[in-house]
């Protein structure tokens, strides 16, 4: 049998290696704009956008025409180019991408949970920056569990399909589905948001075919580290630090990453926060620098200088005032989340006369407990002030994520 | 009042504090039911999931009575 390229149960499609070559080899048209639900349809223009070096613009299918407006203009997202002198690709030339994409560029927008998505330009050898291609990798079968049209989502792809991997769409699929998908394609490699594994708890069966389980996007920890040694007892854990705007920086096998020597000088903490140097940064980005390095938003604690190591603590933007104390709503899920009945849980705050803020915890537990229990527990743990005020326990079926995956706040 | 008995009495038992079988007019939020600025602040978001009014908006509130005294504006206006 050929090859599988692609396999999404959402579509039912699977696509072998050799038919997605058919594909690419039978287009007629570019498209300039890539607006598509529909994964494999996605992936097949990306791919031809680099073969014949054509610039991209890759859109959220969830991004709304008022969005897309605001985002890009007056446009026509049917908008194609026409491939004048057709070639025939091979395997070979997969393989050989980085040839073809010379002065070819992709334009992606981060996922905006804190305002209007932002417009990220990136180079194929930016994207590709933490992709590793080698004989140690050619059998690996990635489960994509990210959005495509992100970056997180276009790394596990090119890193799945420069080594010639099958990938396996996993990402808005339910739990029991991405079990047995697990299982029947013997995926090897997953990538994804914390949030996305804790939405696979409570797991009683390990996965055994799994080797690498990589977590990005969110604030890692070690009481999930735990849960994902459980379920997948073969694999190294990876915790990786990256943004829309630079790609993958950090990866550690813990919540704290230690800082490579090749980026001493850049990468820096200001008031601790994470600043980037723009060499670091996607070909164009909109944002403010301030002497030359990008202020990412992220605060992170500083557990030893030289070298540099931390933790990521949360987004500054994301702390909450509480009567004058500031509050981090990442440390406080954190301290939900190790209560053994607690399998997921979203802090955030209500605007209130008395105090500013109050805080509010949604939480999905695997077995009874009310309020007054997980309060007392969160008081050996936490200082008065971070517990929050309103507890629902099981209100809300799903707890709400963003188009990226990630724990929705707002 | 029984409304308003409820939610308090529900703030006081996760706090370890006993049921309040009366609620008077003149009990002071504070020194009689013994609560501090964030048990107000919940006592002001329950009372707003519950009514729809936060009644800590405009002035001090110190008393039951000033509680329901804003209430019963909203019930009558």
């Amino acid at each position: 049998m050929d090859k599988i390229f692609f396999y999404d149960p959402l579509t039912d499609k699977l696509i072998s290696y050799k038919i997605f070559l058919d594909h690419l080899n039978n287009l007629n048209h570019l498209e300039k704009i890539v607006y598509h639900s529909d994964f494999y349809e996605i992936f097949l223009r990306i791919v031809s956008s680099i073969l014949y070096n054509q610039p991209i613009i890759l859109l959220d299918y969830n991004l709304t025409d008022f969005e897309i407006k605001e985002l890009l203009g007056q446009i026509n997202l049917k908008d194609t180019v026409e491939i004048k002198f057709k070639k025939v690709f091979n395997e070979e030339d997969i393989k050989n991408l980085r040839s073809y994409a010379k002065n070819w560029e992709i334009i992606l927008f981060t996922s905006g949970t804190t305002g209007l998505p932002k417009r990220v330009s990136h180079s194929f050898e930016n994207l590709i920056r933490a992709v590793k291609v080698s004989e140690k990798h050619k059998d690996d079968v990635w489960g994509l569990a990210y959005n495509p049209t992100h970056i997180a989502g276009l790394q596990v792809f090119f890193q799945a399909l420069l080594n010639q991997n099958s990938i396996i769409n996993l990402f808005n699929v339910n739990r029991n589905l991405i079990f047995e998908l697990i299982e029947r394609f013997k995926i090897t490699h997953l990538s994804a948001t914390p949030t996305f594994y804790r939405l696979l708890l409570p797991v009683e069966k390990k996965f055994t075919s799994i080797k690498s389980v990589a977590c990005g996007g969110e604030r890692f920890d070690n009481n999930l580290k735990l849960h994902l040694q459980a379920m997948f007892p073969n694999a190294k854990i990876i915790n990786i630090y990256a943004t829309t705007e630079f790609g993958s920086l950090f990866a550690s096998d813990g919540d704290a990453f230690l800082l490579k020597k090749e980026y001493e000088n850049l990468v820096k903490i200001v008031d601790n926060e994470i600043y980037v140097h723009k060499n670091l940064l996607g070909k164009s980005v909109e944002i403010n620098l301030v002497d030359d390095f990008y202020p990412t938003g992220d605060q992170v604690e500083v557990i030893d200088e030289k070298p540099l190591k931390f933790k990521i603590l949360g987004r500054k933007n994301e702390m909450i005032n509480i009567g004058g104390y500031k509050v981090n709503p990442l440390e406080i899920e954190e301290a939900l989340n190790s209560h053994p009945c607690v399998i997921m849980s979203k802090v955030y705050c209500k605007t209130n006369s008395v105090l500013g803020n109050i805080l509010i915890a949604d939480i999905k537990t695997n077995s009874e407990i009310n309020e007054k229990e997980i309060r007392i527990y969160l008081s050996k743990l936490l200082n008065s002030y971070k517990i929050p005020r309103i507890i629902n326990i099981n209100v809300n079926d799903e707890i709400s994520i963003t188009r990226t995956g990630k724990l929705k706040r707002r | 009042m029984e409304k308003l008995r409820k939610i308090i009495n529900q703030i006081r038992y996760n706090k370890d504090l006993p049921e309040i079988k009366n609620l008077f007019h003149d009990m002071d939020l504070r020194n009689d039911l013994g609560f501090d600025s964030l048990d107000l602040a919940e006592l002001t978001v329950r009372i707003e999931y519950e009514f729809g009014i936060d009644v800590f908006e405009d002035g001090i509130v110190l008393t039951v009575g000033d509680v329901i005294k804003k209430l019963e504006k909203i019930n009558n206006g």
